[in-house]
């Protein structure tokens, strides 16, 4: 059996079982709303929304592979831009369906598309959101008929690409960095605050993106000869390496500025990330998972395409415990000690750990964001055509 | 007072503007318990949810407001009484100014909960939406212990941070200074709700006290009947809002907004009117004569979190 038969197999088994797994979960969410769900007034952003910025970010690493497709022209990757955008757009459908979920009026949020309120951050999300994705259909429309469209020479067409390249490259780091803008600009919570948080989560996205790519070009490689294809794995690889380092100097200025005086500021939210009651979140999934097995076989194997793309999965998949490691720890300082006490309810804590629904739910936009790719890459001509010659 | 004589709950009670304060005061002198005349007249007066026009045109401004007779001032008056006037001068002024401030006497509080029970019974709060929780906190070490108690309201900030980064333009400041959340706009995203400083915007999940309650009809009460009070619409920016399935104020940011419907015709908030202790004050900052502008001037009068430039409508006093 070919590498991409057996994934195709793979991800379809995985698709039908978190869609198995996670439906009474969505069933329970349009049945009870957010009834079921762990977060609170106190808390009330959770998995949903660390999964939206998960998704998102995977969404914007994807997007820069095809920029350095059709922009800066790299040959390692230039038969895959295509996939890349298939794989932005998938992330992307699955993060508009997390943070959809997520709203307690998930229709009105529509009208926000023409009538956003452009003081907020999260209102400027829905105009670059959709900005983006009209971006990416166009640019996957012009990528899939690079060679003649309604008349249009192809020069002219992968002119056209270069120039949606180019617009892509500040909405990416608009969009993305606005992610991270909804965070920093909330002055009430000093752990979000600050200029650092929309560059950290550019950094991530671009880290976690293009390690997701890694595996998916893995894959489901488009024909190559086995040295094109080497060559673009080990290009892949390096990227993420770099990534993985820049990504980790990052942290690693966070913890420390976060630390280095615990008893003041942000020190007791760092100690509750690193020692607390979830500290496996961030030292197994993240550190170790995430950071060093990927980093181990990224240098002592950086020449074995399997390895790339595992460490790739690795990233991509532990990078929730880093966005949930972002997200939650914001809110677990009280505005005032003791308010959790004065009027005493389940949804007035201090404390979250994500509900059996709000895993369900999130297994089923995994599992629709793997379908999408899947159906995406079967209807669409992904694979290489005559234009990419 | 016999109990046929009680108003009852969303009875119209509200006074012709010509009774004769013969009549008023004939009403009042059947009163038994002198200290509580002050906060009955309150609820006497007027609808205890005065339903003004239910379109929601009024979300941005007051309803003209019409003004009744109080008893005449005396020397010593309850301070509820002092406010109600202030409160009636304020109304006649153009919305704009006007600027709505509460004092909170820390020194008189006693921790009762009685202006968060009341809050919850006027807007009809559903559990897990609370509007004026009162914060408790044993300080220093024994035996040199003390107890604070402090009630927060939402602060009604001058320089809101909740209002910007809302997405939808849901929610906003009033020219009289309410910050208010407009239900039908609201998307429910729960960004308010992190950038409040103080916490006081909490999100209704659409629960209901009587959740899992036992129903058997013909044996006793039963659900449906013992849970009225809940199903019963609120009256919430003198509009009625039921709550069922998922229509707002289900889905929404809610907070407090110094009972608009009350002020709109007359009277004070809730919490002024059921606190034990006199502890909360009412009333119009912009107005150098009403008593909530002499309590702010106070030495030892202070706003919560100041420095981060908020600028709370809210004082307190310690
Ligand atoms: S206290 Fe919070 S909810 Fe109230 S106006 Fe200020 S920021 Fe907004
Ligand atoms: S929860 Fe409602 S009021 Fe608050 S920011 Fe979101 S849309 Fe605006």
């Amino acid at each position: 059996m070919t590498r991409e038969k057996m994934g195709n197999i793979l991800v379809w088994i995985l698709i039908i079982g978190f869609g198995v797994w996670g439906f009474p979960g969505i069933l329970d969410r349009f049945a009870n709303a957010h009834a079921h769900t762990a977060y609170g007034s106190y808390i009330p952003w959770g998995l949903w929304i660390s999964a939206y910025i998960w998704l998102i970010g995977l969404s914007a690493g994807a997007l820069m592979i095809s920029v350095m497709t059709y922009v800066f022209n790299v040959e390692a990757v230039k038969k895959v831009g295509k996939m890349a955008f298939l794989v932005a757009i998938a992330t992307l459908v699955g993060a508009m369906i997390a943070v959809g979920l997520d709203l307690g009026h998930p229709l009105r949020a529509f009208k926000l598309i023409f009538d956003p309120n452009l003081h907020s951050m999260m209102g400027w999300m829905a105009v670059l959101y959709t900005a983006y994705f009209v971006t990416l259909c166009v640019e996957l429309y012009f990528a899939i008929k690079k060679e003649q469209v309604f008349g249009v020479k192809q020069k002219s067409v992968k002119k056209i690409l270069t120039v949606l390249g180019i617009w892509s490259i500040p909405l990416a780091f608009a969009f993305h960095g606005g992610v991270g803008g909804v965070f920093a600009n909330v002055v009430a919570k000093p752990f979000w605050h600050g200029p650092m948080l929309p560059i950290v989560f550019l950094a991530g996205a671009f880290l976690s993106g293009g390690a997701l790519f890694a595996t998916v070009a893995y894959i489901w490689r488009p024909s190559q000869n086995k040295e094109e294809f080497l060559k673009m794995m080990i290009f892949l690889g390096k990227t993420t390496l770099a990534l993985l380092i820049l990504d980790e100097i990052l942290e690693l200025s966070e913890v420390y500025v976060g630390t280095f005086y615990s008893a003041y500021g942000e020190g007791n939210l760092w100690q509750q990330i690193l020692f607390g009651q979830y500290w496996y979140t961030f030292w197994i999934v993240h550190i170790l998972i995430g950071v060093l097995i990927p980093l181990l076989l990224l240098t002592l194997k950086s020449k074995s395409p399997r390895a790339i793309a595992l460490a790739g999965l690795l990233i991509a998949g532990s990078f929730l415990a880093v966005r949930l490691n972002i997200v939650i720890p914001g809110m677990l300082d009280p505005g005032f000690a003791g308010i959790a006490q004065a009027w005493v309810h389940s949804k007035l804590t201090f404390s979250y750990l994500p509900s059996i629904v709000e895993w369900q739910v999130l297994f089923f936009i995994v599992a629709i964001v793997m379908a999408v790719f899947m159906l995406g890459k079967t209807i669409l001509p992904i694979y290489q055509t005559a234009g990419d010659e | 007072m016999s109990k046929e004589e009680l108003p009852e709950v969303g009875d119209n009670l509200t006074l012709e503007t010509d009774e004769s304060r013969r009549d008023f005061l004939d009403k009042f002198s059947k009163g038994i318990f002198g200290g509580l005349i002050a906060g009955g007249i309150v609820n006497a007066l007027a609808p205890v949810h005065a339903k003004a026009n239910m379109d929601g045109s009024n979300l941005n401004f007051s309803t003209p407001f019409k003004p009744f007779e109080l008893p005449p001032e005396l020397t010593g008056e309850d301070a509820i009484l002092r406010m109600m006037r202030d409160l009636q001068k304020a109304l006649k002024k153009p919305i704009e100014q006007r600027h709505w401030n509460m004092v909170i006497d820390l020194r008189k509080c006693v921790g009762c909960d009685a202006c968060s029970v009341s809050c919850v019974a006027e807007n009809k709060l559903p559990p897990g939406v609370i509007y004026r929780p009162v914060i408790q906190q044993e300080i220093g070490t024994y035996p040199n212990v003390g107890h604070v108690t402090l009630p927060r309201p939402c602060m009604q900030c001058e320089e809101p941070p909740c209002v910007p980064v809302c997405p939808a333009e849901a929610t906003w400041k009033r020219p009289d200074g309410i910050v208010i959340v407009d239900y039908d706009q609201c998307i429910g995203c729960r960004y308010c709700l992190t950038a409040c400083p103080y916490d006081a915007r909490t999100f209704d999940f659409g629960e209901e006290y009587i959740d899992g309650a036992a129903d058997a009809p013909k044996v006793f009460l039963g659900k449906e009947k013992a849970g009225k009070y809940e199903t019963d619409p609120s009256y919430e920016y003198s509009k009625e809002w039921k709550r069922e399935g998922e229509k707002s104020p289900i889905g929404n940011a809610r907070k407090c907004h110094f009972c608009i419907p009350r002020i709109e015709k007359g009277m004070l908030p809730e919490c002024v009117v059921t606190c034990i202790g006199r502890a909360t004050y009412f009333g119009d900052g912009s107005d150098p004569e009403s008593l909530v502008a002499e309590l702010i001037a106070l030495p030892n009068a202070f706003r919560l979190k100041e420095e981060i430039g908020t600028h709370p409508s809210v004082y307190y006093i310690k």
